[in-house]
């Protein structure tokens, strides 16, 4: 293979990886509403709106 | 009391007051029982930076601010586990509310879950309450696709997948966050008018 075709499937193999990289830590840092069933409420419940 | 969406929340750095930038809000934690917000968990800054071991209890936020979370110092924060109760640390005793669908108490499917309002206590110290979800509707709401607010009433209940609420709340449906309040009030102003 010519030396540019290699160049050009360097650049994509690491364009894929940073890709990948980045979509996990943006998976990581997703943010979420979490209900948690054991946490009781800690004033008399009534309206609060 | 102010209204916002949890999504304005999330990714809010969280600030001391000497003004050092330690983490943001990676989630939001609240009651099944009353909605009260428990705290946040955290994401440390810059992209590669992940999740926290650490993380926020309510009662240690000086100010929810409409750009940062203020806290007094970095010895506010609590190992995740602290803010989580026990049977929930891991997530095994809760689960992401966002996308998960809304049933009536007599079973009709009002739509996904996209984001959660928050009232928050404009006071230092004060109560922080989910009060409403923010859904896509269902055809059951008459307007299929469409983003409504709906009210919460003071204990919730949920499963896995499911949240319910009861059946009355689509009466006191929002399409903003102006007035939502009133509708929760008026909603839940109702709900102990029939007990």
């Amino acid at each position: 293979m010519q030396w540019w075709a290699w160049l050009v499937i360097a650049v994509a193999v690491i364009v894929l990886l940073v890709g990948a990289v980045l979509a996990v830590q943006a998976r990581r840092r997703r943010g979420g509403v979490i209900i948690d069933r054991s946490r009781r409420a800690n004033r008399p419940t009534g309206g609060s709106a | 009391m102010r209204l916002m969406r949890a999504s304005e929340i999330i990714k809010r750095p969280v600030v001391t007051m000497r003004g050092d930038d330690i983490a943001q809000v990676k989630d939001i934690i609240y009651a099944a029982h009353g909605g009260a917000v428990g705290g946040f968990t955290l994401a440390g800054r810059g992209i590669f930076a992940g999740p926290m071991k650490l993380g926020l209890s309510w009662h240690a936020v000086v100010a929810l601010g409409a750009d940062a979370v203020m806290i007094s110092d970095e010895s506010a924060l609590e190992a995740t586990s602290v803010v989580f109760d026990a049977a929930a640390s891991g997530r095994g005793g809760g689960g992401d509310v966002l996308g998960s669908q809304v049933l009536t108490d007599s079973g009709v499917d009002l739509g996904i879950v996209i984001d959660v309002i928050i009232a928050a206590s404009e006071t230092v110290g004060g109560q922080c309450d989910v009060v409403g979800y923010e859904i896509e509707a269902s055809e059951a709401l008459g307007t299929k696709g469409t983003k409504l607010l709906i009210p919460l009433p003071d204990t919730l209940a949920a499963s896995g997948e499911h949240l319910m609420v009861p059946a009355s709340a689509k009466d006191f449906v929002s399409h903003d966050l102006a007035g939502f309040g009133a509708a929760v009030t008026a909603f839940r102003a109702q709900l102990e008018g029939a007990l």
